[in-house]
Parts: structure tokens; sequence; C-alpha cells
């Protein structure tokens, strides 16, 4: 088909501005996207990411090895290893969890009777070596980052035989 | 078929004796059934298959209706009943699930978690806890309680769960008990203990020890099975592993010759507990401490990892090529130069059945060698084997079930509970439930005391002449059966003491109390005669089982029911399988046919005639394997020097032992757990038991060990494991027994008693309570209960030598002398003293010599 004058003006003049209309009216508008690495984006309220380990109040840590979020855990990714500390107490000696089996589906956090795991906003888990990826208590037992504005309500925060 | 906890259904009645039973018909939950009057509701809807939760309830104990979770609903009774009490009637008719029953048990339950702390993450017994599976199913989820919990805190020091030491093994929390009491109920009624308590009442109960005292009872292990919650828990598990982590594999135990069946939990890692595995032809569900604690050796940190090879005078890691290859080389030479009669070989007691077979093709196949033995802890070994008397006590075919039918027991020199646990359990079932009469002959005191009717003490060395006596009162008082007068009289000629007054002088008991016997075991129908360990470790044991022979035509028992019952895991296993220098005719010719080929012929020496050789150099190369004379044979001294003297010494042993020490070669063992296989116990049967877990890299099985010196010896025994194992199973199957002869009699002759005017006290070694053997010393379990050796001294002794408990003594024979704690026994009283020899830190065997037994002098140390 041959291409008339009107073709012309028609694909140049009028529908060039149209398309650079839209360009243009995006350069004045706040970008849908972040500068990642620099900013970074709120997570929503029940977003999971990284496990956090949690403490009670007077600093001893909540979790005593029950085993049931290793019981829940649909990937197998959880292995600990209780013992007995010097009140007789337990508590766990070894928690890993291997962020590459990990789903993060969150089970648990929910099967936790102790409210001692739970799984925060976190999601930077790149690493050069699978090694890496196991976390252990010291990795997860940390303060997280949003501590005065907690994940996750705990609703016992003392110790369930405090004298 | 399966009961609750997965245990066989077992209905508790009296028919359990072989009597017959009546019969009553009952309805439940619309189905009709029929059992033995006598029959619980229980039982009855279990037998249907009808789960009734319970938490007091045990097949084994008596019931009592303490937990009242099991209510049913009886037509006719105004309210619910407790199934585990009520009786079954003709005709009653019962509903198990009706909305009435299930609130009432949902009413139950929330009385129990009134005071029930809810610590389940933290309790070892979450995951088989019986509150926690019943309130799961019947959805307890929401408290009413508005005031707080009652907590009993005994220990101050811990504040987080309340948790008592009450025993060397077990913890006790108050908290989570629901007061079913069958803790109590076990030890009162099965171990016959009455170290564990119920105090205070109501709310108020506690479950404690008796004041000032331990749970530390030989059987306390079970009560922490039984426990329904995790009131009482224990060491060995305490926050290991979450049961349902743990893999489970059915074992045995591997330490005394009972048998009893055991479940080995573990994962890649560790073996973490062993529990029970009910058979109520052996143990009945009630295993003793030694099998509950007793496999921690295998997960010792002190195992040999790699073989050991001496040179210059030092043993130096080497690889196992290295080592088999020396082996082959040495065995090969001294084989070539002086002949395959120069070799020789013993074995362990507790290692497998198809071990014990393929040791015994290796030698007597292979190397052409009858030096053969696994008999390591017993003196007078005399020629090269038993006499026919013992020999045909010692393979009787006895059952251990069948105690229960016996009208009188005669146990004679056994410490039972220290032998026997199972049996001994077993016997206090035959006395509790079916009244048997129960009659004791000891050099000391024992535990069985409170069952017997009488005990008899014979004074130490006097076995032969109790028995004769025993003959004496019989031929007397005319209470033999089967023979006539002349025969009898005869008899009593073959008997020395030549009366009965000079055998009971000799023994030290009196002659009533003999007759007495005499009369009782006569006039039973069915009685038994068991010996054990005392009576196998005399110094005269085969003059001692003629007796028993004898004793045994006299009154007419029954083939079964005279035995001398063996000592260690597999002893019965290695004696089927021809572990010794001479063998019975039939197995000859069974082994003739399995290798298609002939015997040697050369005589074979047993243990003591291996050491004497090897001490006139006669024997050069000895291959040991999973066993430690050097501290468990008697005279210490001798065995060292027959050990050194030899040209070349292999030992294989999962430990470094006193015997491995003087090894050219010690080559790492694997364990029981290590591999799979089979015991043959005390009755003769044969029980296979599974491999738990890998040995590490560096360790090899008996099995491995001896194909690949074959191998590299260039001889091979062309069986693979499975063939083995069919192999051995044929063998032990067609094992026969020669059966006892009615109207044979041998002589009974009291051997002289020698005359020990320096050394006044009798010493008797043997396993401490707690111990087994020369492994247990590595199970910290164990250790808790019996942690060092000691002398046991009994309180009379002990006044008139001015010791005190603790106090150090010395004790010297004429072969060694020792320095150990003392402790005062609670059963001793004459002039016996007791050291046990499992502890590798005293060499208690060399103050026992091999003809005489221990005599000993004792001193109180000064206190410097």
């Amino acid at each position: 088909m041959l291409k008339t004058f009107w073709d012309i003006i028609k694909t140049t003049v009028i529908a060039l501005p149209i398309g650079l209309y839209t360009t243009f009216k995006h350069v004045f508008k706040k970008p849908v996207t972040k500068k990642y690495p620099k900013a970074k984006s709120e997570m929503m309220p029940r977003y999971r990411g990284l496990h956090y380990l949690e403490r009670y109040d007077d600093g001893t840590e909540r979790c005593v090895c029950c085993g049931l979020c290793a019981a829940a855990c649909p990937a197998d990714a959880i292995y600990m290893e209780p013992d007995e500390n010097e009140k007789g107490e337990r508590f766990a000696k070894v928690y890993e969890i291997n962020m590459i089996r990990c789903i993060f589906c969150g089970f648990c956090e929910e099967a936790c009777p102790e409210e001692a795991i739970f799984l925060g906003h976190e999601f930077e888990l790149a690493n050069d070596n699978r090694d890496g990826f196991i976390y252990s208590k010291d990795d997860m037992l940390v303060e997280h980052p949003r501590k005065d504005r907690p994940y996750k309500t705990i609703y016992r925060r003392t110790r369930r035989h405090s004298m | 078929m399966q009961g609750r906890n997965g245990l066989p259904v077992c209905v508790k009645n009296m028919s359990d004796n072989g009597k017959e039973k009546e019969q009553v018909t009952l309805t439940i939950d619309g189905k009709e059934i029929s059992v033995d009057k006598g029959t619980t509701v229980l039982d009855a809807a279990t037998l249907m298959g009808i789960h009734i939760p319970t938490f007091c309830w045990h097949p084994k104990l008596d019931s009592i209706g303490a937990c009242r979770m099991c209510l049913v609903d009886v037509e006719k009774f105004p309210k619910p009943a407790v199934a585990c009490a009520t009786e079954a009637m003709p005709g009653m008719i019962v509903r198990t699930d009706t909305d009435e029953i299930v609130k009432a048990r949902r009413g139950v339950l929330e009385f129990m978690l009134l005071n029930h702390p809810l610590d389940c993450p933290t309790c070892d017994k979450g995951g088989e806890c019986d509150l926690q599976d019943n309130v799961f199913h019947y959805g307890i989820d929401k408290s009413r309680q508005a005031f707080t919990r009652r907590r009993v805190i005994d220990d101050q020091t811990t504040d987080a769960f309340d948790d008592k030491r009450i025993g060397p093994e077990i913890i006790r929390n108050m908290n989570r008990c629901v007061t079913c009491y069958k803790c109590i109920r076990f030890n009162k009624e099965i171990a016959g203990e009455y170290d564990l308590g119920a105090y205070e009442r109501g709310n108020h109960t506690v479950i404690d020890a008796a004041p000032g005292e331990q749970i530390d009872n030989f059987y306390s292990g079970n009560v922490v099975e039984i426990c329904p919650v995790g009131a009482l828990t224990n060491t060995d598990w305490r926050y290991k592993i979450r049961n349902w982590k743990a893999k489970q594999t059915l074992s045995l135990c591997s330490h005394d010759a009972d048998g009893q069946n055991i479940m080995l939990w573990h994962d890649q890692r560790q073996l973490w507990r062993a529990t029970s595995r009910r058979n109520d032809d052996i143990d009945d569900g009630w295993i003793c401490n030694i099998a509950r604690y007793g496999y921690q050796y295998i997960n010792s940190p002190d195992r040999l990892k790699t073989p050991l090879i001496k040179k210059e005078g030092k043993q130096v890691p080497a690889s196992w090529d290295e080592a088999i290859s020396l082996i082959s080389k040495r065995f090969k030479e001294i084989k070539d130069s002086k002949g395959s009669v120069c070799l020789a070989g013993l074995i362990g007691g507790n290692q497998s059945v198809e071990t014990a077979y393929l040791f015994n093709k290796f030698f007597r196949n292979k190397l052409h060698t009858n030096n053969l033995d696994y008999r390591l802890e017993y003196i007078d070994l005399k020629g090269s084997d038993e006499t026919e008397a013992y020999n045909c006590l010692y393979r009787a075919p006895f059952t251990i079930a069948d105690l229960e039918q016996a009208d009188v027991v005669f146990v004679f020199g056994s410490n039972f509970i220290k032998d026997h646990p199972a049996i001994n359990l077993r016997l206090r079932k035959a006395y509790r439930k079916f009244g048997t009469k129960v009659y004791t002959a000891n050099p000391v005191e024992t535990k069985s005391a409170d069952i017997s009717l009488d005990e008899m003490i014979y004074s130490p060395d006097t076995e032969t002449a109790f028995i004769a006596g025993l003959i004496h009162a019989i031929i007397d008082n005319k209470y033999y059966k089967n023979i006539d007068e002349t025969k009898a009289a005869e008899v009593k000629t073959m008997l020395a003491p030549a009366t009965l007054d000079e055998a009971a002088r000799l023994c030290g008991i009196e002659q009533e109390r003999i007759v007495n016997l005499a009369k009782v075991l006569s006039e039973a129908n069915n009685p038994y005669i068991l010996a054990g360990d005392y009576f196998v470790a005399s110094a005269k044991r085969h003059r001692t089982a003629n007796g028993m022979y004898d004793l045994a035509n006299l009154l007419g028992i029954k083939d079964s029911n005279a035995i001398i019952l063996a000592s260690q895991a597999n002893s019965m296993g290695a004696d089927r399988v021809g572990v010794r220098p001479r063998l019975t005719e039939n197995l000859k010719k069974t082994l003739i046919d399995k290798w298609g080929e002939e015997l040697p012929e050369s005589p074979g020496s047993n243990t003591s005639q291996i050491l004497n050789n090897s001490l006139d150099e006669e024997i050069d190369g000895l291959f040991i394997l999973g066993a430690n004379p050097a501290m468990r044979y008697p005279d210490g001294p001798f065995v060292n020097s027959a050990l050194d003297k030899l040209d070349f010494l292999v030992v294989a042993d999962l430990f470094e032992t006193a015997t491995s020490a003087k090894a050219d070669v010690v080559l790492p063992l694997a364990g029981w757990a290590e591999q799979s296989g089979a015991y043959v116990n005390v009755e003769g049967r044969y029980q296979k038991f599974e491999k738990a877990q890998d040995a590490d890299k560096g360790i090899k099985s008996g099995i491995e060990i001896i194909h690949s010196i074959a191998r590299a010896m260039d001889l091979s025994l062309n069986l693979d494991n499975a063939a083995l194992m069919h192999e051995t199973k044929d063998i032990v199957d067609a094992f026969e027994r020669e059966a006892r002869d009615e109207a044979k009699f041998f002589e009974v002759k009291q051997a002289q008693i020698p005359e020990h005017d320096n050394y006044p006290y009798r010493l008797l070694v043997g396993n401490d309570i707690h111990h087994f053997g020369y492994v247990t010393e590595h199970c910290p379990s164990l250790m808790r209960f019996t942690p060092e050796p000691y002398l046991e001294i009994s309180p009379n002794l002990a006044e008139k030598l001015g010791i005190d408990e603790e106090t150090l003594v010395r004790i010297e024979s004429t072969t060694g002398k020792l320095v150990l704690k003392a402790r005062f026994s609670e059963y001793f009283e004459g002039d016996v003293l007791f050291i046990p020899n499992n502890f590798s830190a005293t060499e208690v065997t060399g103050l026992v010599s091999r003809e005489g037994g221990g005599w000993v002098k004792i001193e109180k140390l000064d206190d410097k």
C-alpha cells in the first residue's frame, strides 16, 4: 500500500505528541518504583520475612526447644538440639534454620507455644555460599530493627513461673 | 491383637495359671462378648477393640480405679462406673460412648487440668503423654479456673520447673502429676520395693521417696516409663530429642542372659534411650536398669576408633589393611611352623550368635583347631568340657513363663535380682499371684529374702555339702520317687559327708530346715530348682551339679524344671553353635553336614587350659573377640602373665581394656546396636535384634573382622550375611541336648575346704547390682547408681573391726592386695565380703585364686 502524505502526517506530527504526552505526564508524577538499595518499602503488616527469636523482658531466651516449629515445618528446614541450663531449664543449645529450604510459610511462628519465633519484614538473604544460608541462634537472636514497633503482638511478656 | 499404647492385649485372669474358668456373657456397645469370669469391663472392651481412655490402668498391675477416666455407663447402675475396676457380670449392658459418658470424662479431665502446669513444651513426656492425647481427643481447650494453680516447690534452687531429683536417675515434677499411683503400685506389686510413697492427701498428695532415701532400686526406670504424664522423668532422656523425631529399633538387652526385649530410640547421630518392648514370655514389659541404661556404652567417647599395632613396646594407631595383613601373616607363621593347635580363640558372651558361629567356623573349619571358648569368667573348667551332669542341667529346656505354674521354687546359689532380673520378677509374680512357695539357699542373704519362706545361708564353699545333705534328708525320710530302697541305699553311699547331721553341721544350717525343704520339694506337683551365679562361680561346681542331677532324679523333677542358668546375653547361643572345645555328638554331625569336612581331631582346650598352655608356651597365637579376661577371669596375676607369654595376641574390643593393653594388635569392634543379629537367651530362645546406628568409619563388626582375616589368609569362609544368618538359625534349631537319664546317679562329694587361718574372710567377686561385665562403666547413668568400686561388708563384722562406712580398708589375700572404701550391706551378716569386678580401676580378680576362690584378711587403713 502506498503511503500517502496524510499517512505520514498522522504518524509523525499527530501520534508522536500524543505518545510523548503520556511520557511527559509521568515525568512530573511521583515514581511507583523505589531506588531499592537506597530506599526500602514498608512491607505489609503480615509479610513473612526473615526469622527472629524473641527474648523475655528480663533478657532470657524464650525458645525452650520444644520442637514444635520443626514438627510443623513443611520444608524440614529447622534443626535443633536441646540442653539443660544450670537452673535445670530447657533451652536450645543449637537452633538452625536453613533459609534455602525455608518457604516462609510462617507455620513455625504459628506452632510456637512460647511466642519465641516470628517472621520479620527483612528479606535480604543473598549470600555467596550455601553455608551462609544456615542461620544459627546467633543470627536470629538479635534485636530486630523495629524494636519499638514489634512485628507481632506478644501476649505474655514475662516467664511462666517468674518468682 | 494390639491394645492401647501399642501393647498386645492382656486379659488379667486366673486362667494364666492353666485353670479352666467360667465364662460370662455381656454386651458392650451393642455387641455381645463372652469372657472369663473375673475379667474387668475394660479388658473385655479392649478385647473387642473398643478404646476406653485410662491413666491409672496398666495391664500388669492391679486395678485401683484412681483416675476415674475409664467411666462407662452400665445399665441399672445409678451412675457411671469405672470400667477398670468393674467385673464383667452376666447380662451386663455397657455403653462406652454416650453423651453422658463423654461429659463425665470431660469433667474428669477438667479436674486433672486444674493443677496441671501445661508446660508441655519443656516436658519430656510431650508427644507420648496420655493426658495430652485425652485432652486433645475430648477437646478441653477452655479453662474455667479463676484461682492460681497448685505449685509444689521442693527445690528452691530451680525457679523454673519445680523439678526435684528423687533418685540418681529419676526427676519428679509434682505439678504435672495426676496421682494415678502407677509408680507406687509398680514398686510395691512388681518390684517389691517400698522406697516410693504418696504423702499427704487429696489436693496436697505428693509422690516422693521415703524420707532420707532415694529411688535407686534395680527396676526404678520402669516408673518413668509407666508414668502417664511427665511427673516422673529420667536424666537419661532429659531434654534430649523429641520422641517423634527419634527412630525406633527392635533390640535386646546385651548384658544378662534373660533376653529382655527393648526398643532403642535413636537418630543418625546416636542412641537416645531404651524402653521396654513387652514380651509376655520373658519380661512382662518390665526391664531392669541395666537393660534400660546399659545401651549407653555404645555412644561412649572412649570407644576405640582405629586399630592399634604394637611397635617397639608401644601401641600406635595403624590402618585396617596393615593390621589385618599383620594378623594373617603371624597366624599363618604360627600355623605353619608350630601347627594349628598353637592357635586359640576366646569370644565374649555378648557377641551375637552369628558372630559366635562364624568364629567357630573360622577356628574349627579353617584354622583346624579346637581351642576356643566363651566361658571367660568362671574358674574350675575341668578337662576340655564340663561333666555330663553339668551340661545336662545347663541346657535344660526351661521356659521363664512356666515359672508361674510352679508350686515350689528352690533357688540355689543365686542372687536373682542381679543375675536374672526377668526371672526374678517372674518369680515374684508367681509368689504374689499364684502363691508359689519360694525357698532359697545362698552363701549370703539376698534380695529375694522377702518372698522366700526359708532363706538358708550356707557357709561359703559348702554348696556340695548342702546338696548332699538334702539328698540325705530325702533318702532318710523316704521322700524319693521312681527308685526302690536298695537303689536309694546305694545312692546314699555315694555321698560325702556321709550323714545329714555331718552335712548340716558343715554348711551351718539346721537339720530340720533341710528336711523341711526336702519334704516340701517332694510333696510339690511342679517343683523347680534354679541355680544361678553363686553356684556357677563356686569353686567346685561340678560336684554340686552332680548333686543337683541326683536330686532331680530322686524327686522325679521334670527335665525342664531343674536348670543351671546361663549368665550372659549369648552364653546359650555360643554353647549351641559349639564355641567350646568339645562338642556333643549331635552338634558334631550337624557341623560336618554343613561344612562337608571332618572336624579337627585335637582334644581342644578351654579358657583355663588356653591360659595354662600359653604359660607353658604351648599356645602362641590367641584371638580374643569382645572379652576381657584380664579383668574378669579369676586370678588376675596368672591371666596377665599368661597373656604376656603369648607370641601374638589379637584383641578386638569396643574399649581399651586391661586385656587389650597386652595385645600386639587391637581392633576396634562394633557394639551390638551397630549390627543386626540374634541372641539365644537362657531358655534357648532365639531372638533377633536390629541394627540401630552405623558404626564409626574405623570400626568393624566381629563378622567383618573374621571375614577380613580369613580373606587375608586365603581361607574363604564363603558366607554372606544372609547365608550366615540362615545357617546359624539352622544350627541353633538343630541343637539337641542329651536328656537327663532318670536311672543315673553321680557321686556327690564335698571337696576338702582348705584352711585359711591367716585369711579368715570369704571374698565374693561378681557384678554390682547396677553393673554387668566390663562395659557398663562406660554408661553414665549406671555410674550414677554405683560410681566407684567398694567393699561390701556386713555391719556386725565392720563393728568388730572398727570399720565405719566410707573408711578405707586394706584387703589382702595370698595373691594380691587392694585398698577400697567400705560400704555396709543391707543383706550380709557373717564373715563374707563382696567386691564388684566391673571397674577397670581395681584389679579385684587379683585377690581370687583359681582353686579356692577368694579368702582375704582386711584391716582398717590409718587415717593418714
